[in-house]
């Protein structure tokens, strides 16, 4: 049984209060800058701060239940500004802070897909990127009403007590079912899935997920994951938030330009628990020179969760390789399986546990049966995501969705007392994942023993260093490219090894025939994804008619992709 | 100014013929120096010239011309 007690505070505001009252000295949040000393919020003065700006949100006119969209780089006010959000009862919904790379059009136009379905209705950010963003507000049929800058806002000037008061008892009587914050998947130009999530999705989830992992009181998360993504939000935000610990933020355009942050963090602070997608320990085994490593301890940490894209043997084992030394525990390595649908795990290694791995024959799995390899079989190591959370099932279903044995693969239906309520206006595309209760989630997978090995997905998606991107938005913004023929053009994931994650590939027809005109439509190509934030890592060109459709008559990514990476065609130019 | 070796280890990092990079370019204009691939250019470029530069320096770099200057102060020019 878990020793969170959801019934001692069943709202998040309740909860915070609650761990305010209870360890008010504790830090709850370790605001990380490379080079200087952290910025501490610890859970009094955050919440005492996080009030202050419930009032002002209040007094700007924003209502319980508005979906607010936080637009913010590493800010040490965007928590207490979050939870300010959250206290009046409005929504909060944190939107990825617009790349330089990314065109303003096309950053708009994200912006309105996900207020189409949404409904977002005010939108917090900073002053700088005003120019940007007031077009949304003045376009017309906008569901965006206004544009505040909270980071402009006198927060030291005393409250207002009686509005201070009344948001108070509001938010005492707020229902654990009720909504308490909005997650968008990823997605540029209005493929977004809005994911809304209650308190009791959040509460149980921080029951389930601390009793598998054994939270403590003495454990601190660390992160630099995004906060728009819900490992990051749930997993190194709302997770320790509300069980009452500290967590450690570090900025994640600052991490992936200096890695080692991270490990200074570890080591400073001890952390002990930390999520990261695979890629990411690629990075660390691979692209940290050893004289930066000087000082560093991982002796802390008993638990580095890979999660939020395939996990690899390989990239474990070269992290476990290289670390051994800073003190790391080979069984710190831990792996989970979840989604923003069921807020977020639904599977977990045990801690303290050798992360499982099996060899299978590869012939055999590619034909959906997992059996150990043996002798010179071509063979491939499945890792392991561990055992079922409490509150989580899971079915591993044939296409007809029917059950099917253990070592077997077929598609992962979960259900989870986690579970969101559905996409948010957007009840089609709910109809399609959700059914009986079941999310359908379009990975691969098996059960063996009493362990989930994920191994492919269903789904077109790709997943890039943990992000998911769909090919649909690359094939539209490169279908208009010079010298590429509209509508026939495919993008796919091609696995890297080397950066331990999968990489964009697009293969298009093209009546071109001179190697320069080929050079020059691949520069095309890559401009026509950099506008939308998007790194073609390869690209092929082929002739015109190349391309097999699928039986709707559009080309397919699978078929294409299956006939590029199988054959030497001399008609495909790659580069 | 930027020279024209290391402009062309950030165009062999990206698999780039040309493109006009200036002292003032930034990543992001570049096509195909994301952050994923930002730490790949800066190890080309330490292995090419022979240095090693903090994490601390390369997080300072706002330009390419930026670079420059943290490639010919680590080669003590």
């Amino acid at each position: 049984m878990s020793n969170f007690n959801i019934g001692e505070a069943p709202t998040l505001w309740q909860r915070w209060s609650l761990n305010a009252k209870k360890n008010s000295d504790r830090d709850a949040i370790i605001h990380w800058n490379a080079g200087e000393e952290p910025y501490r919020w610890t859970f009094q003065t955050l919440l005492e701060t996080a009030k202050k700006f419930s009032v002002r949100i209040k007094e700007a006119g924003i209502k319980p239940g508005d979906v607010c969209a936080i637009i913010m780089h590493h800010n040490p006010m965007f928590y207490p500004l979050y939870l300010g959000i959250s206290r009046i009862g409005a929504l909060p919904a944190i939107l990825a802070y617009p790349n330089p790379r990314l065109h303003p059009d096309k950053f708009r136009q994200g912006i309105e897909g996900m207020s189409q379905r949404s409904g977002l209705d005010w939108i917090l950010t900073e002053k700088s990127i005003e120019p940007l963003i007031k077009p949304l507000v003045e376009k017309q049929g906008s569901t965006i009403k206004s544009i505040f800058f909270p980071l402009e806002w006198d927060i030291n000037s005393p409250i207002d007590e009686i509005t201070d008061a009344e948001i108070e008892t509001a938010a005492l009587a707020v229902n654990p079912s009720d909504a308490v914050l909005l997650q968008h998947s990823s997605g540029t130009t209005g493929l977004q899935k809005p994911v809304v999530l209650s308190h009791n999705a959040i509460l149980n989830h921080v029951a389930n997920l601390s009793d598998a992992l054994k939270l403590n009181d003495s454990d601190k998360v660390v992160s630099w994951l995004p906060l728009y993504h819900d490992m990051g939000l749930i997993g190194a935000y709302h997770i320790p938030m509300a069980f009452g610990i500290p967590t450690i933020q570090i900025d994640p355009f600052e991490w992936v330009l200096a890695p080692v942050l991270m490990l200074e963090a570890i080591t400073k602070e001890k952390a002990t628990i930390c999520w990261i997608p695979n890629f990411a320990y690629n990075i660390f085994a691979d692209k940290i020179d050893e004289e930066e490593l000087e000082g560093i301890s991982l002796e802390s940490l008993r638990a580095l969760i890979n999660c939020s894209e395939p996990v690899r043997a390989d990239s474990n084992k070269k992290f476990a390789d290289r670390f051994g030394k800073y003190g790391l525990n080979p069984s710190a390595l831990a792996a989970s399986y979840g989604m923003a649908e069921t807020t977020l795990a639904v599977t977990l290694t045990e801690p303290g546990i050798l992360i499982t791995e099996l060899t299978v024959d590869r012939n055999k799995l590619a034909n959906g049966i997992v059996e150990i390899a043996e002798g010179n079989s071509a063979s491939r190591i499945c890792v392991s995501s561990g055992k079922l959370l409490n509150g989580c099932e899971i079915r591993i279903v044939d296409e007809k969705r029917n059950n099917i044995k253990d070592d077997l693969v077929g598609e992962i239906a979960v259900k989870s007392i986690s579970m969101f309520d559905g996409y948010r206006n957007y009840p089609e595309k709910t109809a399609e994942v959700i059914s009986d209760g079941w999310y359908f989630s379009g990975d691969y997978g098996f059960k063996h023993k009493d362990e989930f090995f994920v191994i492919g997905r269903k789904k077109d998606i790709i997943i890039v260093a943990g992000k998911n991107i769909y090919p649909e938005d690359i094939e539209d913004a490169v279908n208009h490219a010079e010298g590429v023929i509209p509508g026939r053009v495919i993008a796919f994931g091609e696995e890297d090894q080397i950066m331990g994650t999968e990489q964009v590939s697009v293969i298009a027809e093209t009546k071109s025939e001179t190697e320069s005109e080929k050079n020059l439509i691949r520069m095309n190509m890559l401009k026509s994804a950099m506008a939308i934030d998007i790194n073609i890592h390869k690209i092929y060109l082929v002739p015109p008619r190349w391309l097999i459709k699928s039986s709707a008559g559009k080309p397919s990514r699978k078929a294409n992709k299956e006939r590029l990476l199988n054959g030497l065609d001399p008609q495909v130019w790659s580069r | 100014m930027i020279s024209e070796e290391l402009k062309k280890v950030i165009l062999d990092e990206l698999n780039l013929d040309d493109f006009d990079i200036k002292d003032e370019t930034t990543a992001p204009e570049v096509p195909g120096w994301d952050s994923l691939n930002h730490i790949n250019i800066i190890i080309a470029v330490e292995k090419h010239f022979n240095v090693k530069f903090k994490g601390y320096n390369v997080l300072r770099l706002k330009n390419v011309g930026d670079l420059q200057k943290l490639i010919d102060s680590s080669k003590g020019k």
